[in-house]
């Protein structure tokens, strides 16, 4: 190596204790030998700086008219990419930390690599022209993962994507969900990172098979990406070859890793890992020498969170109708217990947490909490009072997740655990089960959709249309489990498909880049609609319910006599049933095998799309009707829960996460403030409870909002009163107002836990 | 489950889960079927008729108690509600002795109206009663209630005469035009007089209508059809009025709390680099106790002192140690502590820079029946007893410094007696707060701040309180308008109020 090289990493690691990570690439024990725990309280916090101040009010101001005049302005003389933009500043000389992902501030790229009739579609909701010449140039030369996918989709995969059985799979547009091991970048430089990258292509020994032949021309891609990262850091004048000498390059250096992601891809969730306890390493030595100040350090924080807050896609309206108020789940995981019994909580984390105060609420990046029954009180006391004041924040069973993942993994998106630079998932949207559940009853045949000629679909073969007069559980389960089965197979198979020609025509170069040469792959199934499937069956099973049928015997609607156990209510009789089906839609996926060799784990978890899913699925035996949305997540239908909400937690607790629903499940969880303690003190201590209860009985997850109905409804009524009102839906947190008037509506309709 | 548990079962109305107002903490809150008093703003009518509920034994009533338990943290627990819970007192009896084998914190909401033969059976597994109050004389009692205020004075004589040990907190629902006025109030405060040592809080709930849909699903009168709610700020004057009258009226027990701890001793040296040693030297004949030493002196015996730095939970000294230095310290925070006969730990005081320690044990070869250790991260400076006893134990300003700081602690010791002695939180918190500001509040514009830097474990093994019940009573002081805390700054506006606590 040459002495530059050596003189440089000296520099930069002058300090740090030396271990394993400084001989080969080791990020999780470069911090587990560097860092130190935070045990205190947020008296430490300082307020922004003026710079700050100004950047955000300026930011803010474009933000908010976006989202008043629902415009977006997108650069449309080239596409997306690392290295294909000018540098962009919001106003240079005031800020630390630079970087954006075109030349101006929200000016969004067009990516046409997932599909390109997305970017037409976006352009043209938005009465935005691409250069004809541009448009013919691309389509002429070059396919997208989405003409991929259309190529080798079977009749099959075609149909239960329309009727609406799968939805929101990642065939049209970037997969997201895989994390770069941004803070790598900071730590050695890009340099050594394209070194070692060289010699695992030269490592890559053997025949030429056709994985081998794959993973040398991934691995050169890559290479190619690490070098289009240190241009682009060049053009605002950064030199990322060499690692980062203190706090500020850190950041920026880690930032720079993460923005080559967001530049070249533009996944449904460009999460960011978990980078407090790391960048605490640098903050803490450049204090310690006396090079930075605690107001230093916070205003770095702020201002590396504005840039996250920047981040921008151009999006299609029906993508909008899925995953409302233009998320980008730049999920960044805060805190947790490490292996060795200290806690990960540094002061950063509460710096980072501490945005939320100095540049207002927001929904992203996408704050989520990895909560331990052993996390330092002062942290979790805070972490409750910054829920109850912003709603801000999602809390994940860190206790679930050590085990299974170690203590260096992240949360991608809402819920999706990973181990940062080690592991990534083949994201993959979520089954209807609802709908699944009336093709049991209905013969494999969608109860709304019709073809072109009027003609009822079947959608699975091979089930016998129920004719019962009123439903048995037994004969209900029987044709039910068979549709699973026969689900279970195409969704895996249309999986395949799908992250087969992603890998071939829209493959994450930067973020792989960013990752070990081996990577262990999930493939993350979904489940949308397991409270109304085990209400139905529970209705099925304990009262009597008659279904009413059309003329061709499809169920349009049922009457239900008697009552039944409703899950949310912790009763086993009905709870065991959601479990049961989530466990047994999983052993169904796993007979299929998976692309790669991808684990499979499944989630339930619905985004916003609990609408969508409910507005294309015909009335259920649980007494919903047609066209009523779904509960998020895994959340009881609204109303339902007649105990309180500890018994909702419990009933949501009771899914397994391990071995089960190992994605994630999703649960949100709303209370007004005066029926959450008599007083703000109370409020901070009840709540630290609620979460302890919730996660020592194995929870998994939990979105909190502390929020009066009365103001949500004035906010519908006079969006310009709160411009940043934020709230938690499923596993991310969304600007109210940009929320359309059915999805708010759904919000305001779903439990608010209250007493009287 | 023998037989006889068997047969004994109760009319349960309903389960909340997630009761966070009933009561300390979060609570899982049974609402039993029946009540003989028909209020006029009964907010839970469907629970008014004895017949119906679901038939429970306490052996389901423990079951349901069971799944939230995980939630419930220090103070948390079950509430019985209603309904009148003590109208079912062999169930209540029976459910309560069974909760509190399995170590649930219990509180009874009730308006007083019960079966005196169950009390004694009742009263010894209770931690917390919500006695309801609904109104001041006889005649306006049946008015409002349709029933005599009677058994609510014998069950509050029953529980002075039992010698109850929970706590009572003290509920009044204020409906316009009936006790929104100062005369209620005081009244209120002398009805309650006979409990008034075991009142913890004191609640002025204001009047509301959202109980009256259920009436008109009942199929019931409403007779307050022509009231308005209660304003909630209005009706949160008159409970800072009212718990400013009880705080007057109050008074306090004393015991005695203090148990000796053996530990072994240990020696003790310098721990910091030569830079830090001189430059502390550098600044110690300013310390307010070396004034009165002849600086001759002190340059000689300089360095035979001993300076150590202690992290945040290192000892200084055990209970039991021999008294070989005093300690004067320099920066940071050392605590003086004692563990209890129940393993709480008791903190007698907190010295801060300057301050001393040990002097008096020196003079009089007393072994510390205490132990010392840094709060925060500290550095104090040690001087050994041979230099006490030879340069300082004869100067009469020094012996001076110390006899008045003794006193001063001797004070302080006598009223932490007080506090401790009283079981009352509000007295206990109160008191902490005062002291507090005593020894570390400064004074801003007018205001008394004292910066919370110590965590709340440690505040609450001061004051002699759990965790969560000291959080709550500040939340609570906080809304009555006694104090404000702001990023750890905890600022006082009603000292009156504070000190009302402790005559």
């Amino acid at each position: 190596m040459s002495n530059n090289f050596t003189e440089e990493r000296k520099k930069a690691w002058q300090g740090f204790k030396l271990d394993n990570w400084a001989e080969t690439i080791d990020t999780r024990n470069f911090i587990q030998k560097n860092y130190q725990p935070y045990t205190g309280t947020d008296s430490f916090l300082e307020e922004p700086t003026e710079n700050t101040t100004f950047l955000w009010n300026k930011v803010n101001d474009m933000i908010q008219d976006e989202v008043r005049n629902k415009t977006v302005t997108v650069d449309l003389s080239r596409f997306s990419g690392i290295d294909k933009f000018d540098a962009g500043y919001i106003d240079k000389d005031k800020e630390l930390i630079v970087g954006l992902q075109t030349d101006e501030p929200m000016k969004r790229m067009m990516n046409p690599y997932g599909g390109f009739r997305m970017v037409k579609g976006s352009l043209k909701a938005y009465n935005l022209e691409i250069d004809p010449k541009m448009e013919e140039h691309f389509t002429e030369f070059r396919k997208t993962h989405n003409d991929g996918v259309f190529d080798a989709y079977t009749d099959e995969m075609r149909t239960v994507r329309s009727v609406g059985l799968l939805t929101g799979l990642p065939d049209a547009y970037g997969r997201g969900r895989i994390i770069g091991d941004y803070r790598r970048v900071a730590l050695y430089g890009i340099d050594y990172l394209i070194q070692e990258r060289i010699k695992d292509k030269k490592n890559l020994t053997g025949d030429a098979t056709e994985e081998i032949i794959r993973k040398r021309e991934e691995f050169s891609e890559q290479i190619r990406a690490l070098q289009a990262m240190k241009s682009m850091a060049a053009k605002y004048g950064f030199d990322i070859g060499r690692p980062a000498y203190n706090a500020q390059e850190a950041i920026q250096w880690l930032y720079f890793g993460y923005l080559a992601a967001i530049k070249e891809n533009n996944g449904a969730a460009m999460s960011i890992g978990k980078n407090t306890t790391f960048l605490d390493i640098y903050i803490q030595r450049d204090l310690d020498s006396g090079t930075l100040t605690e107001k230093k350090a916070q205003e770095l924080i702020d201002q590396f969170v504005i840039k996250l807050r920047l981040v921008r896609h151009l999006r299609t309206p029906e993508y909008d109708e899925l995953f409302a108020g233009d998320p980008t789940w730049v999920t960044e995981s805060i805190g947790g217990m490490g292996e060795d019994g200290r806690t990960l909580v540094t002061k950063t984390a509460f710096r980072f947490l501490h945005t939320l105060t100095n540049l207002d609420t927001s929904p992203e990046p996408n704050m989520t909490v990895l909560w331990s029954n052993d996390l330092p009180r002062g942290f979790k006391d805070y972490c409750a009072k910054m829920s109850i004041r912003t709603d801000s924040i999602q809390y994940e069973n860190d206790d679930l997740l050590r085990p299974i993942y170690g203590d260096d993994c992240a949360i991608a998106c809402c819920v999706s655990a990973m181990q940062v630079g080690k592991q990534m998932q083949f994201f993959g949207a979520r089954a209807n089960l609802g709908k699944a559940l009336l093709y049991a009853l209905n013969g494999g045949i969608d109860e709304i959709k019709r073809d072109k000629h009027g003609n009822l679909i079947k959608v699975i073969d091979g089930i016998e249309k129920n004719t019962e007069e009123i439903l048995t559980y037994d004969k209900v389960m029987v044709d039910f489990k068979k549709v699973m089965d026969k689900l279970a197979k195409i969704y895996v198979n249309t999986m395949n498909t799908i992250h087969y020609m992603h890998d071939k025509y829209a493959y994450e170069a930067g973020q792989l880049a960013l990752h070990d040469p081996q990577v262990h792959i999930f493939m993350a199934f979904g489940i949308a609609g397991i409270s109304i499937v085990a209400d139905s069956l529970s209705a099925i099973k304990y009262a009597a319910v008659r279904p009413i049928r059309d003329e061709n015997g499809i169920t349009v609607d049922f009457e239900i006599e008697g009552d039944f156990p409703k899950f949310g209510n912790d009763d086993d009789r009905v709870d065991n049933i959601a479990q049961d089906v989530s466990q047994y839609f999983m052993d169904a996926l796993k007979k299929t095998p998976a692309y790669r060799n991808a684990e499979h784990t499944l989630s339930l978890l619905t985004i916003t799309s609990n609408v969508t899913y409910g507005k294309k699925t015909g009335a259920t035996p649980d007494g919903r009707k047609k066209g009523e949305p779904f509960a998020p997540g895994a959340n009881p239908m609204h109303g339902r829960d007649e105990s309180g909400a500890l018994a909702s937690l419990n009933s949501v607790a009771k899914l397994k996460y391990q071995g089960c629903c190992q994605d994630g499940i999703s649960n949100t969880f709303s209370i007004i403030p005066s029926s959450l303690g008599k007083n703000s003190q109370e409020r901070v201590n009840n709540l630290v409870n609620i979460l302890d209860g919730y996660f020592k009985q194995d929870a998994f997850h939990i979105n909190v909002n502390v929020l009066e109905r009365a103001l949500l409804i004035d906010a519908m009524n006079h969006p310009e009163k709160y411009p940043n009102l934020t709230i938690r839906v499923s596993g991310y947190a969304v600007r109210f107002n940009q929320l359309d008037r059915e999805q708010q509506e759904d919000v305001l309709a779903r439990t608010f836990h209250e007493a009287l | 489950m023998n037989k006889q548990e068997q047969q004994i079962t109760g009319q349960l109305h309903s389960i909340e889960s997630m009761g966070l107002v009933d009561g300390p903490g979060i609570r899982t809150i049974f609402f039993l079927q029946g009540c003989p008093l028909r209020c006029l703003y009964c907010h839970n009518p469907d629970t008014q008729n004895f017949d119906g509920g679901r038939i429970v034994t306490p052996s389901e009533i423990l079951k349901s108690a069971n799944r939230y338990k995980p939630y419930q943290g220090e103070d948390g627990g079950i509430t019985f509600s209603g309904g009148e819970p003590l109208l079912q007192g062999e169930f209540l009896a029976e459910s309560v002795r069974l909760l509190k084998e399995n170590d649930f914190n219990i509180c009874i909401d009730t308006s007083g109206y019960g079966q005196k033969k169950y009390y004694s059976q009742i009263f010894p597994y209770v931690d917390t009663i919500l006695l309801d109050i609904k109104a001041f004389s006889e005649q306006a009692y049946l008015d409002m209630c349709s029933v005599q205020q009677k058994p609510l004075i014998d069950f509050m004589n029953e529980l002075e005469n039992y010698g109850f040990h929970g706590q009572i907190w003290v509920r009044h629902v204020m409906v316009p035009g009936y006790t929104d006025n100062t005369k209620s109030m005081q009244q209120l405060i002398q009805t309650i007089e006979p409990i008034q040592h075991l009142v913890e809080r004191l609640e002025i709930l204001p009047y509301h209508t959202m109980g009256k849909e259920k009436y008109k699903e009942l199929n019931m009168p409403y007779l307050l059809e022509n009231v308005d709610p209660m304003d909630k700020e209005k009706a949160k004057e008159f409970e800072v009025y009212a718990n400013v009258l009880l705080a007057e009226q109050m008074s306090k027990d004393r015991i005695d709390l203090i148990e000796k701890q053996e530990v072994e001793s240990s020696a003790l040296e310098s721990n910091v680099t030569l830079e830090e040693y001189n430059k502390i030297i550098g600044c110690f004949s300013n310390l307010p106790l070396l004034q009165h030493i002849d600086p001759d002196i002190l340059n000689d015996i300089q360095h035979n002192l001993i300076i150590k730095k202690l992290e945040k939970e290192e000892i200084l000294f055990h209970s039991g140690d021999d008294p070989n230095y005093m300690y004067i310290i320099y920066s940071g925070a050392i605590k003086i502590f004692n563990v209890l006969p129940n393993m709480k730990e008791q903190i007698f005081y907190i010295y801060r820079k300057d301050s001393f320690v040990g002097g008096h044990n020196l003079l009089s070869d007393s072994k510390y029946w205490y132990t010392g250790e840094a709060l925060l991260d500290s550095i104090v400076i040690a001087i050994p007893s041979k230099i006490f006893n030879t340069y300082f134990s004869n100067k009469k300003p020094v012996l001076k410094e110390i006899l008045s700081q003794s006193f001063a602690r001797i004070r302080w010791a006598e009223d932490l007696i007080n506090r401790l002695a009283t079981i009352n939180s509000s007295v206990k918190t109160a008191g902490l707060i005062l002291r507090l500001a005593e020894n570390f509040g400064i004074n801003k514009n007018g205001q008394i701040q004292i910066l919370m830097e110590f965590d709340r474990t440690e505040m609450s093994n001061f004051s002699g309180l759990t965790r969560d019940s000291l959080t709550r009573k500040l939340g609570e002081f906080e809304e009555l308008g006694y104090i404000h805390i702001e990023n750890e700054m905890l600022t006082i506006l009603n000292l009156d109020a504070l000190e009302s606590y402790l005559d």
